[in-house]
């Protein structure tokens, strides 16, 4: 009993540890700085969650790594590496931002059901081909699925500029998406939208899977033990291939509701890195839903806190963005281990 | 190494108890080792003697009462710390790197540097010849490790300790994955050493050996020591009498029903490459029918691993048909070959006859997460998954702690059960089975062989592949004798004795 729970101690501090590091190292460079660390870090706790409004702010801002987080925690989970989650998310994001422009003047929920199945859609194919190389022939995922980031934000890029450019516009842009295909606000004014609500609901289902289906039991036995599952007559070929395309949808689902939810239209560069931002998340959260939600707002927090810790002191932005590189340095390392040793030694 | 001629216990243990959970796996271990002995423990599985030498080599900690190093309680920091005492480890996995030649592995991480910071390579090869010829054993030193075969591998492992200067080698069941003239090589190897001063910790549970070769035994039931002798004290069957405790089991495997008269299994013309590219195994017909054991034996390497990994879909063959109740399955997944009623019981148990980091129950249901039993709708029923596992696992006598602990807590013998008992409840047509007692205690495979011997009376085919030549002899109905991946002759159970079996495993021509 007290073994289980010096066990769940040890695991809660290994994930809450990344952020503690990251913490110190970001005080110490403020103090070098010549910032008061703990003022500064007490600002950014205001700004993220003091109020409605900034928890609504933070909140959104999470809304895109729940579900980019959730992609990459599916595939690893299985045990594929799966880095392509940011282009399924440009991908998805210009498909139902166009599908979203196009759609004539339905009542709002197929509009909305439409275009985020497009995204869908989009981002599962999208990886297709990597979950066929990898289940039929072995071919390292890391390696395509990187590869086809690039060439996702390219092809986004090109076609935002030419093809897709919204008549008038300047930049590179496509045109407004119809009203009734925006996903609805829950706290006007905040930006806050139902993109947040189907993407929690989304991890939820992920963990409630997790645990206690048929499906995420046989892709948990691949992602420890390909060879033992192929013995037991689970195909690991198969289970690759459906969590990768699964992976990819999610990623495209995540693109589709920022364009819906958010932009409310797809725009070059897009995304600021949220499909890496979410390896990050599911390595951190080890693959599970609860820690997804919590590695997810923590990261919302740390980017709706930066964007104005700028507006009211003089610490630049650059100090969120070096504690988030920290926290997700740490985030890799099973920073448990070391207090389950010094346990065991003592 | 003079000084401590004189201590009188070299490595040893103190009133050492280590707990797993409710499982106590060293109870108030004694022992004492005097220096430049071979002292052999021996013990079934889940008798303590991996728990304990963990703990001797520091990776464990235990947590009551001392390790005893030079006559001086001590507590160790970790293996590195062991091992600046002198204390080193062959494990039963060897640790080693396969890209690299034998000579790397041996100077890994001590590597001899010369005057520019570089690895000193001549340095290296000449401390590598003169260890080998100290050793007395004859290495080409510039091979791969992983092209290197199994005992050169385990003399490296014994050699890097000799190099790195560990004058105590715990040697963990380092005979079990040798052929017979290797073990006896093994064997003198060990003698050497003991001549040079070194002491020798030796885990074994074949009493044999153990009686040729040691000082002094200690048996381990059970989590506790029941005997402390010398060598010269003792003989095989107390020692056996020991290690089993009261109820000695019989082994007594008689065929009772008749065999089918149907071929259940039939390859032909089977040919397939190991995993290196080379064509191992093949062509080979064999046919088994429902109701008899088919032994296969062989000298390992034989093609074995190949006919087993065709026979079980895990591998698809180079030629040939797999025709399975009068389906041909060669090529078909893994999966397939399962649903057609084909049963597999994995030599590598530790990779692939189980997933040691997934629970009991995860180990005990896998592959048939769909049955009604244990899901409805795609959802599982974790009560119906316990109720069953805990059944099953309490029918095999398997000793465990909580149903979710990972099947890796388990011992080996236990291990082994699970993965039976997995592999029986889904009541195959034919078993597949490679090694089924490999690394079990006598009590452990007294029993793993009735329930192969009563699967076959209720009519089912088994398929046995083992290195043990007195397994093949008591189990089969029928062997099949494999040489350079064919086969060179069968003999019925009345033809089969260990001289007229080992003449066809050597590649010789049966007696007229």
């Amino acid at each position: 009993m007290t073994r289980a729970l010096g066990s769940r101690i040890a695991h809660t501090l290994g994930v809450a540890a990344p952020f503690a590091f990251a913490l110190a190292i970001g005080a110490a460079i403020l103090l070098a700085a010549g910032f008061d660390p703990l003022g500064v870090y007490k600002l950014m706790v205001q700004e993220a969650f003091g109020g409605d409004r900034r928890i609504a702010a933070t909140l959104t801002a999470a809304t895109p790594l729940l579900l980019t987080g959730l992609a990459a925690a599916i595939a690893f989970r299985a045990g594929i590496f799966n880095v392509g989650a940011e282009g399924c998310f440009y991908l998805g994001g210009l498909v139902a931002a166009v599908v979203g422009a196009a759609v004539p003047a339905w009542s709002s929920a197929p509009a909305i059901l439409v275009a985020l199945g497009a995204a869908v859609l989009a981002g599962g194919l999208w990886l297709l081909g990597p979950g066929v190389l990898r289940a039929s022939l072995g071919v390292d995922e890391v390696v395509t699925t990187l590869m086809l980031n690039f060439i996702a934000i390219g092809l986004t890029g090109w076609l935002v500029n030419g093809p897709l450019l919204a008549r008038g516009s300047a930049n590179s842009a496509t045109p407004l998406i119809a009203a009734n295909a925006e996903l609805p606000r829950l706290m006007p004014p905040t930006t806050l939208n139902l993109g947040f609500v189907i993407s929690l609901a989304l991890v939820i289902a992920y963990g409630a899977c997790s645990r206690f289906a048929v499906s995420g039991f046989r892709s948990k036995l691949v992602g420890m033990n390909p060879r033992f599952s192929r013995a037991v007559g689970i195909e690991p070929g198969r289970i690759f291939l459906a969590m990768m395309i699964v992976s990819g949808a999610i990623g495209g689902l995540a693109g589709g509701i920022h364009a819906l939810g958010l932009v409310h239209r797809f725009v070059g560069g897009f995304s600021p890195g949220y499909g890496f931002t979410g390896i990050a998340i599911a390595l951190l959260a080890r693959n599970t839903a609860l820690g997804l939600i919590v590695a997810s707002i923590l990261f919302g927090a740390l980017s709706s806190a930066g964007a104005n810790i700028q507006l009211f002191s003089d610490v630049p932005i650059e100090i969120v963005e070096i504690l988030q590189g920290a926290v997700m340095i740490f985030a890799v390392a099973n920073l448990g281990v070391f207090w389950k040793r010094r346990r065991g030694a003592a | 190494m003079n000084e401590r001629k004189s201590v009188s216990v070299r490595i040893g243990a103190r009133g050492l108890t280590r707990r797993y959970g409710s499982l106590v796996a060293n109870d108030g271990i004694g022992l004492a080792v005097r220096p430049g002995t071979i002292h052999a423990i021996v013990g079934g599985n889940g008798a303590g003697k991996s728990t304990l030498m963990r703990i001797l080599q520091g990776v464990d900690s235990p947590d009551e009462g001392t390790v005893i190093l030079d006559d001086e309680p001590v507590r160790l920091k970790g293996p590195a710390d062991a091992f600046a005492r002198g204390v080193g480890m062959v494990h039963q996995e060897f640790m080693i790197a396969a890209p690299l030649t034998l000579l790397e592995n041996l100077i890994l991480a001590r590597e001899p540097l010369g005057r520019d910071g570089l690895i000193d390579w001549r340095a290296a090869e000449a401390q590598a010849t003169r260890l080998a010829a100290s050793a007395g054993v004859a290495i080409d030193w510039r091979r791969t490790a992983g092209d290197a075969p199994i005992h050169v591998r385990q003399i490296l492992e014994i050699l890097r300790l000799l190099y790195r200067g560990a004058d105590v080698l715990i040697l963990d069941e380092p005979t079990a994955v040798l052929a017979p003239s290797q073990i006896e090589e093994l064997l003198r190897l060990m003698q050497k050493l003991r001549a040079e001063g070194r002491t020798i910790l030796f885990i074994s549970h074949k009493l044999e050996e153990v009686m040729k070769c040691s000082d002094a035994i200690t048996v381990m039931r059970a989590g506790r020591v029941v005997a402390n002798t010398a060598a010269t004290a003792t003989s095989v069957d107390e020692l056996a009498r020991a290690m089993v405790g009261e109820a000695t089991p019989v082994v007594r495997v008689e065929p009772c029903a008749p065999v089918g008269s149907e071929q259940l299994l039939s390859l032909r013309g089977l040919v397939a490459r190991d995993p290196l590219g080379f064509e191992r195994l093949g062509p080979v017909d064999l046919d088994i029918r429902a109701g008899e054991i088919v032994g296969i034996a062989g000298v390992g390497g034989n093609g074995q691993d190949e006919l087993v990994a065709c026979a079980a879909g895990i591998l698809a063959p180079l030629a040939g048909s797999i025709r399975f109740a009068a389906v041909d399955l060669a090529g078909a997944p893994a999966a397939r070959f399962r649903e057609s009623g084909i049963g597999y019981l994995s030599a590598d148990r530790a990779h692939e006859g189980l997933c040691l980091c997934a629970s009991l129950k995860d180990n005990f249901i896998a592959g048939r997460e769909r049955d009604a039993a244990f899901s409805r709708l795609g959802f599982l029923r974790p009560a119906g998954i316990r109720a069953e596992t805990a059944a099953a696992l309490q029918r095999l006598g398997v000793r465990y702690g909580a149903l979710g602990d990972p099947a890796g807590s388990l011992s080996g013998g236990n291990q082994q059960r699970l993965a039976i008992a997995r592999e029986l409840a889904r009541e195959p047509k034919l078993l597949v089975a490679a090694q089924p007692t490999r690394g079990v205690d006598i009590a452990g495979t007294a029993f793993i062989h009735n329930l192969i011997a009563a699967f076959r009376d209720r009519g089912g085919a088994v398929l046995l592949v083992s290195e043990a030549l007195d397994e093949i002899l008591s189990l089969s109905d029928r062997v099949a004798c494999l040489f350079n991946g064919r086969v060179v002759g069968e003999l019925s159970r009345s033809e089969a004795t260990v001289e007229t079996v080992g003449r066809l495993m050597l590649g010789r021509k049966a007696a007229a």
